[in-house]
């Protein structure tokens, strides 16, 4: 498992270095190809943790060591489609994937 | 004017004084307990106030967050933040950051308390279990009308008001009847001096008139001697007598003020004092410019001469000298006596105030003499050097 992951990674960052981050190489890839989206993701975490330290403090947690009790998915997705893997990331790559997901997806300033 | 609650011990006075430190306390502890009861009567309308706008704030409340699930729910179409002209409202996440506002004053929000006032807006806090779109605090917010406030401060002065002249009133009643006794005990002895400095009167001015009608040279010169000595003495208690009165009747009374030729009235003065300073063997040095003359009461005027040469006498030692000079606007007193220290020179004109308890007296000497300035306006210095002497210098403005 984990080698196919560190492959993957390899291949991906091969090709795509040049135009695709940390976030869209590590996460939109493999979101994009299933039914759990990951802006729904972010307001679901949102409405538990409320604020960006908070929020940001339970991704890094969840990706780190990912359990089934700390996921916020539901119970039909998670038995579909399993728990998400352990990350690879190093905690500097992770926490900029994490921040560049927070940018994305935050509510400040998009409000009118 | 009437005489009829002039006293000799200034019984008014003291009572009046009394009344007013007894009333100024009082009414610092009545003022102390008033602004306790209408600080307490002032949160309780405001909390009274804050409770009815509650019911308001809570609806709002519930109508923002339910806008607010519809926005978290279709926030990647719809953006708009729910509005209503009734009330202003701002959220905030858990982190106390906000994420957005349409307050007036958005910088008096107090996200740990429920309801409060702040700058003429009353701000209602609710705590969300679910962190739609991260709220976990909204704030609603509507303006104050401060109609509370003028009815609850009109309620504060019309019955503080009310409650302080109540208490005074009851103070003052109060203190008259507990100083009533005091008052009683110290009128009979006030009547006892008037009727005893009254009743001096006659016995004095028999032994005087009669002292002078003595021809000295018949007598043989051993009681004529004495003779002088009973003089001394019945004038010394006639000094006593007119100071006495000065006090208890004459300061009173409306002066009667005419131009007096003070030059001849010091003169007449010091003889009358001549032979009280021979009992010490003084010696009077006078320099006196004829015709000086002053608008004024000529008793008092007396009163004032005499106090300030009984004074130069009394505080003198034996053998010592007294200088008087009489310019106009000017009258100076100095003698060769005892001297006072820096700081005594202020306690002087106090009434009872002894600085040599040998020297016989009542005190009231130099208060007199500072009655008399006072109504007169004239000016008294006083300079002394412990051990050489004082001078006191009287000064006036030409009339």
């Amino acid at each position: 498992m984990g080698r196919t992951v560190v492959t993957i990674l390899l291949m991906t960052l091969t090709v795509f270095a040049s135009d695709m981050n940390v976030y869209e190489r590590n996460c939109v890839e493999c979101h994009k190809k299933l039914p759990v989206s990951l802006d729904k993701f972010f307001f679901n975490y949102l409405l538990k943790y409320s604020s960006e330290r908070r929020v940001k403090q339970a991704l890094r947690n969840y990706l780190k060591h990912p359990r089934k009790k700390a996921s916020l998915a539901t119970e039909e997705l998670v038995a579909r489609y399993g728990l998400m893997p352990k990350t690879t990331l190093s905690d500097k790559e992770l926490k900029e994937a994490i921040d560049i997901y927070w940018e994305k997806y935050k509510v400040f300033g998009k409000i009118e | 004017m009437s005489v009829s609650n002039v006293t000799a011990t200034g019984i008014n006075r003291s009572e009046r004084i009394t009344l007013v430190r007894f009333i100024a306390l009082y009414s610092f502890l009545v003022l102390m307990i008033l602004i306790l009861g209408s600080t307490i009567y002032f949160k309780l309308q405001k909390d009274l106030m804050l409770q009815t706008k509650r019911l308001e704030l809570e609806e709002y409340s519930k109508e923002l967050i339910d806008g607010l699930k519809l926005l978290h729910i279709y926030f990647d179409r719809y953006r708009t933040y729910p509005r209503n002209p009734l009330y202003r409202s701002a959220i905030y996440d858990a982190d106390h950051v906000q994420i957005f506002s349409t307050l007036k004053h958005p910088e008096g929000v107090r996200l740990d308390r429920v309801i409060y006032t702040t700058d003429g807006v009353i701000q209602y806090i609710h705590v969300l279990d679910s962190y739609y779109l991260g709220t976990k605090y909204t704030v609603v917010e509507i303006d104050d009308d401060r109609r509370w406030f003028v009815q609850t401060w009109n309620s504060i002065l019309i019955y503080g008001g009310t409650l302080l002249v109540i208490f005074l009133i009851a103070g003052v009643v109060l203190m008259r009847l507990f100083l009533a006794p005091m008052r009683n005990a110290i009128h009979l002895l006030d009547r006892f001096i008037k009727d005893t400095t009254h009743e001096l009167n006659t016995p004095v001015s028999a032994i005087l008139s009669n002292i002078e009608m003595i021809d000295t040279e018949k007598i043989d010169p051993k009681t004529a001697k004495k003779i002088r000595r009973i003089e001394i003495g019945a004038r010394t208690i006639s000094t006593i007598y007119q100071d006495l009165t000065y006090l208890a009747l004459n300061h009173k009374i409306a002066s009667q003020d005419e131009h007096v030729d003070v030059s001849s009235l010091v003169q007449e003065r010091i003889d009358y004092f001549r032979i009280l300073g021979e009992s010490k063997k003084i010696t009077f040095e006078t320099d006196i410019q004829p015709g000086v003359r002053l608008y004024i009461d000529r008793g008092k005027m007396a009163r004032l001469i005499d106090n300030l040469l009984s004074n130069a006498i009394k505080y003198n030692k034996r053998g010592g000298e007294i200088f008087v000079r009489l310019r106009p606007k000017e009258l100076v007193i100095k003698d060769s006596g005892i001297g006072m220290e820096e700081d005594q020179i202020k306690e002087v004109f106090k009434r009872y105030k002894r600085l040599e308890s040998g020297a016989g007296g009542f005190g009231i000497g130099l208060s007199i003499v500072a009655m008399i300035a006072n109504e007169y306006d004239l000016d008294i210095d006083i300079r002394s050097r412990k051990g050489y002497g004082s001078e006191v210098r009287v000064k006036w403005d030409e009339q």
